[in-house]
């Protein structure tokens, strides 16, 4: 290993301990950039080093930024946000929760399915896993507890489902990834489709199945009367809202917009569904604009940082060292692509999605590529590694997300054994979207057939 | 969230009122650029799907209103504390400890990140003036220059955001410790 190789390791073991400060992402990768640029001169001129980057080289950053700048497909996410946050605050996702909850209620394990349905339909809005926890923690937890839910039923249901929203299209986790792989974020949207509908089916059907085998776990709510007003009421909510979100995947399934024009008009269909149902005051929008800035702004912020940091890494070495190692190990190209997902789980523990899709999934993705495996395949079994990841004891982010707004007597070791059953899923969903790689490659090739 | 480490409240300082008033309004009034975002996309997929094709000019005011509104938001996340940190074992530690962290955090990593952006942009920004750059694509809009020029402008809000921080870092840390209890 060269110096330079060393200094690049070390950037990376800086990154990972500077996390753990809690000091914001996007400063870290930025400022680390700077730093070390600085300590590669230093070792270079004052202890004959070689180092190959200097301040002319870390200039680029500039150039790296403008990329970001003009990016078009990444005016999909502010565009994305702006729609799931709209669903939200305009009380349109809280009328599905109870729209979904008349319906399926009195089947036992109907609540919990409803949250699962509403976590997938929201998933878009909340950028990182924590949000997304606590948005349905707060929305759907209660609301399970009041009616006499298991707590661990309840709190393993709404942290898998808070996690495995980030997976199902739209998904602003998916457009950052698509866009550092390379690759259309269409082919990557309908990639993960089935992949993560078979993952929350594979939930539904464990929720099904407490309620046969342990009623007392997940009670049915009594049945309401229901008469023709109230059908209407229901179809009110659901239809537009399923609608919207399935406009927006069927446009670019076809080819009928790009994401970013699909973006686009669900945020405008949102509005007008907002509109139509009353709710668009100048204050609702007011918070909604302001709240998309704020999201929209700690993902570009981390894309900044990420960029500059990644090109210094590059210019000390730091992707050959990692691309040498991986294709050095004596596993097969199989064996490799498991170290990596291996690495990916252990990873996320620690990080959340933007930084291991920023600083991570470019390191590896030439590996991949080189080993000849399918792009958008690897990139799902890498988003539902991260998922599985953020669910698992002792240190699964999303699990310290909800405690932190749970009830009392929701503690972590109920929150702990809520998952297990859940985090078994997931391993069966990793091995059959493995051995089946149809699963992610079949739609986006069949999209193209009908373009 | 609000003007908080980590759920602690920091004091203001009379530099900070005035940095983060401006900011704020500079913010707010940005995050209104969406919506005139959202109503160019869809104008110009009527526009495609009316007479047949999508107009160069508004896939370009698409971008470059998406990094205006995010760069200038850089700097207003920053004034709300809205960046995203991985705070599962730093929020466990003294308040007064977390405060320490975050000034060292920015005078070694915060503002060295401002100052190598700064610097770098403005040889950028000056080549893009001096040709008043536009767009290289028929059609498209003449003043990328402009937008080149919002990057520094960004970063100079976001250097004004941390100077603002770090006068209310440093009232917390100079203020006698009774006063200041912590979360």
């Amino acid at each position: 290993m060269s110096g330079a190789e060393a200094l690049a390791l070390t950037m990376i073991a800086a990154f990972i301990v500077l996390v753990f400060t809690g000091f914001p992402i996007a400063w870290i990768l930025g400022g680390l950039a700077a730093v070390f640029t600085a300590l590669a001169i230093v070792l270079e001129v004052d202890f004959a080093i070689p180092m190959n980057i200097d301040w002319f080289y870390t200039s680029m950053t500039v150039d790296r930024i403008w990329d970001v700048m003009e990016n078009w497909v990444m005016v999909a996410l502010p565009m994305f946000i702006f729609m799931g946050i709209l669903l939200d605050r305009s009380g349109i996702a809280r009328s599905l929760l109870t729209g979904f909850a008349r319906l399926l209620g009195p089947v036992r394990g109907g609540l919990a399915i409803t949250v699962t349905i509403i976590g997938v339909l929201l998933a878009a809005s909340t950028g990182i896993i924590g949000a997304s926890v606590v948005l349905l923690g707060l929305l759907g937890l209660p609301a399970m507890l009041e009616n006499g839910y298991d707590r661990r039923l309840a709190s393993g249901t709404v942290c898998a489902v808070g996690t495995l929203g980030i997976l199902i299209p739209p998904s602003i986790m998916l457009v950052v990834m698509a866009d550092r792989m390379a690759m259309s974020v269409g082919d990557l949207f309908l990639g993960a489709l089935f992949p993560g509908v078979l993952l929350g089916g594979l939930y539904i059907v464990y929720l099904l199945g407490v309620g046969l085998v342990k009623p007392a776990h997940a009670p049915a709510t009594p049945r309401e009367p229901i008469d023709l007003a109230a059908v209407w009421e229901l179809v009110k909510a659901i239809v537009p809202a399923a609608f919207l979100i399935l406009a927006v995947l069927g446009s670019i399934f076809f080819g009928l917009a790009t994401p970013t024009e699909a973006a686009g008009v669900g945020a405008a269909g949102a509005l007008a569904l907002a509109a139509l149902k009353g709710v668009l005051t100048r204050k609702v929008l007011t918070e909604v604009v302001e709240e998309t800035t704020r999201t929209t702004a700690f993902i570009f912020g981390a894309i900044i940082g990420a960029v500059c940091f990644t090109l210094v890494l590059r210019g000390l070495g730091g992707d050959e060292l990692i691309e040498r190692t991986l294709l050095g190990l004596p596993f097969g190209p199989t064996g490799i692509v498991i170290c990596i997902l291996i690495a990916t789980f252990l990873l996320g523990f620690f990080l959340d999605w933007l930084e291991l899709t920023l600083i991570i999934l470019p390191l590896v993705a030439p590996v991949v590529a080189s080993l000849q495996f399918d792009p958008v395949w690897f990139t799902v079994m890498f988003a539902v590694c991260l998922q599985t990841s953020f669910l698992t004891p002792p240190v699964g982010g999303a699990l310290f997300y909800l405690r932190g707004i749970a009830p009392p007597g929701v503690d972590l070791p109920i929150i702990y054994r809520g998952v297990a059953p859940f985090i078994i899923i997931q391993l069966v969903g990793l091995v059959v979207i493995f051995q089946w790689e149809a699963l992610a490659t079949w739609l986006p090739a069949q999209a193209y057939g009908i373009r | 969230m609000g003007d908080a480490v980590q759920g602690l409240t920091l004091p203001e300082t009379r530099a900070s009122r005035a940095i983060d008033a401006v900011l704020g309004r500079i913010g707010r009034a940005a995050s209104w650029l969406w919506v005139v975002l959202l109503a160019v996309i869809v104008s110009n997929v009527a526009l495609r799907y009316l007479f047949g094709e999508g107009r160069i000019e508004f896939e370009e005011l698409q971008w470059h209103l998406n990094s205006v509104a995010f760069l200038v938001a850089i700097a207003y996340a920053y004034q709300v504390d809205a960046h995203i940190r991985i705070d599962l074992v730093s929020s466990r530690l003294h308040p007064r400890a977390q405060v320490w962290i975050e000034l060292y955090g920015t005078l070694l990593l915060t503002l060295p990140f401002i100052a190598l952006v700064l610097v770098f942009a403005m040889p950028f920004v000056a080549h893009s003036w001096s040709v008043s750059e536009i767009s290289p694509s028929p059609g498209g809009l003449p003043f990328r220059w402009f937008l080149k020029g919002v990057l520094p402008g960004a970063f100079l809000m976001l250097l004004l955001a941390t100077l603002s921080r770090l006068s209310r870092l440093w009232a917390y840390l100079a203020a006698p410790r009774s006063e200041m209890g912590g979360a």
